[in-house]
């Protein structure tokens, strides 16, 4: 079975095309940067295309068979009627699957599915990234907001914290959104 | 009205609705809390509308209708509740192209034919151009023009599918030789030297409706409430983006860096009272009302291509899917349907 794989993501193609790669009867192909999803489909006559649905250019296989006449294969995308919540998955993990030349292949749902986990792993990972990198931010604007305390009030540093501590604790807000407020009062700057 | 709607988008200037909308409060005053999503493409929309990832999309009505009758996955339950634009899609063809078939006023027919021909003679192969989605008004009204030309779409033309952001750019390497696409990117393909615009799409068929409010049915169905508040808020948010007046704020709405990030210049130059060939219209009322008229002559396109089956009761498909009752509701009037086209701007 031939499986042509669209995604830009060169570390998860790698990946998925390494797990599919341990099945035999399996034979992958990964669209080039740049390449057309709609001629990279016509130069290989894949029996499977696995794309990420952030790619801009998957419009191109919705309804092709009519569309190009030199290119007659028909694609449609896999759905699986009586599983709606696998489909879901698949689109919250932001993966789609067509099948080429009609009847679809016995065998889509496990490679589906093993895209489904790689895609969602990878997800994960750039969540747990963006978090990091979201108290780093905070701590940076919480370090210059105490600066401009020590300035303006002529506070000790950890008087500065305290007060930025109080001013959350009779708020109900968050330290890091209190700091946010007094640099932004003092630097007129949205952080 | 806790739980968050979900509305999905594309980059495009016809979005404007929405992100006024929400930008200036419409949608909160209402009590109705909305999340913005960009998709990247028309399917992402469409899959997320029927799999309820999306409890309503700007969308285009050809690809409502087409996945309602299950023509590119399973039957979808999605309906259109109100019209959100009209006009604004430009028909461009490159340099080259444009010094054969341009003309002082409008191309005729017989140009344009003459260009398909001799075109196809002197490369072995027909011209290239490129649409936004298979599903798409861009592609039905330029399929419309070209057989109004005498031309035949599926001979004389080969049609691909690139999406708009990128048009631009494959007119200029040659991969294309001409496409139709939304604001702005006509104007940005000829501002950039890459293309030349023949036509807008309002001169195939005048105030022509293009994006509209898609909604998932089963959301519909569950939160009756919520969609009449929904298209209230868009029906106020239509008259600002009516208002010329307001086009310099809207245009600036697009170009946020952190939104769509539209080329603001280009932006403003299609919203009303803006510079540009073509451009959009959101007739403020009335013009929002989903008509039948306006889906039986998409489905009679689509027929017509060999698209649908032709069993298919279209009658039946355009009162499911095009459903007034939700602005019924809010008291708006039916919309008295004048002007389907007969395609009248050849000059011959």
């Amino acid at each position: 079975m031939r499986v042509l794989l669209a995604d830009d993501n060169a570390e998860r193609a790698g990946a998925l095309a390494r797990v599919l790669a341990a099945d035999p009867a399996i034979s992958v192909v990964l669209v080039r940067a740049g390449e057309l999803l709609a001629d990279a489909v016509a130069a290989f006559c894949p029996d499977i295309v696995l794309v990420d649905m952030a790619r801009p250019d998957r419009d191109a296989l919705d309804g092709i068979r009519q569309v190009t006449a030199r290119d007659p294969h028909p694609i449609v995308l896999f759905v699986d009627e009586d599983d709606p919540a696998f489909m879901e998955d698949a689109i919250v993990a932001g993966v789609s699957s067509y099948n080429v030349l009609g009847v679809p292949p016995p065998d889509v749902k496990p490679i589906l599915r093993a895209a489904i986990a790689l895609f969602r792993r990878h997800q994960e990972a750039r969540a747990s990234q963006t978090e990091a990198e979201t108290k780093l931010h905070e701590r940076e604007i919480v370090d210059r907001a105490k600066a401009i305390l020590i300035k303006e009030r002529r506070l000790g540093e950890p008087e500065a914290y305290r007060w930025l501590r109080k001013q959350a604790m009779t708020s109900g807000k968050r330290i890091a959104e209190i700091a946010r407020s007094v640099v932004r009062e003092k630097e007129g700057t949205s952080v | 009205m806790s739980q968050t709607i979900r509305i999905g988008l594309l980059r495009l200037a016809d979005s404007a609705p929405v992100l006024v909308a929400q930008e200036r409060g419409l949608f909160a005053r209402l009590g109705l809390d909305v999340a913005i999503a960009i998709e990247p493409s028309w399917s992402n929309l469409a899959d997320k509308l029927t799999y309820g990832v999306l409890q309503a999309g700007v969308m285009l009505p050809p690809l409502v209708l087409a996945a309602a009758m299950g023509l590119r996955g399973p039957a979808a339950k999605v309906v259109v509740a109100m019209g959100l634009s009209q006009g604004g899609n430009t028909i461009v063809v490159g340099k080259r192209a444009a010094a054969r078939v341009e003309a002082p006023q409008q191309p005729t027919g017989r140009m344009v034919l003459e260009w398909l021909r001799s075109y196809r003679i002197a490369n072995g192969r027909p011209p290239r151009f490129a649409v936004v989605h298979r599903f798409s008004t861009h592609n039905l009204l330029l399929r419309y023009w070209l057989a109004a030309a005498g031309a035949d779409p599926e001979r004389d033309v080969e049609t691909v599918v690139i999406p708009p952001e990128q048009v631009a750019a494959a007119l200029a390497d040659g991969r294309i030789e001409g496409f139709c696409a939304g604001a702005p990117w006509g104007d940005v393909a000829q501002a950039a030297g890459a293309g030349q615009i023949l036509l807008g799409t309002s001169a195939v068929w005048p105030s022509h409706p293009e994006k509209c409010l898609a909604l998932a049915e089963p959301w519909l169905e569950a939160n009756p409430e919520s969609a009449r508040l929904l298209v209230r808020a868009l029906l106020q948010a239509r008259e600002i983006c009516a208002t010329p007046s307001e086009a310099p704020a809207i245009a600036a709405l697009l170009g946020q860096e952190d939104g769509l990030a539209l080329p603001a210049d280009a932006a403003l130059a299609v919203l009303p009272g803006g510079v540009a060939a073509e451009t959009l219209a959101f007739l403020p009322g009335a013009a929002a009302y989903p008509s039948a008229a306006h889906a039986m002559w998409f489905l009679r396109q689509m027929r017509r291509w060999g698209w649908l089956d032709s069993r298919a009761d279209l009658n039946a498909v355009s009162r499911r899917v095009y459903r007034s009752d939700v602005l019924d509701a809010e008291g708006v009037p039916p919309r008295p349907v004048a002007d389907l086209p007969p395609c009248n701007n050849w000059d011959e």
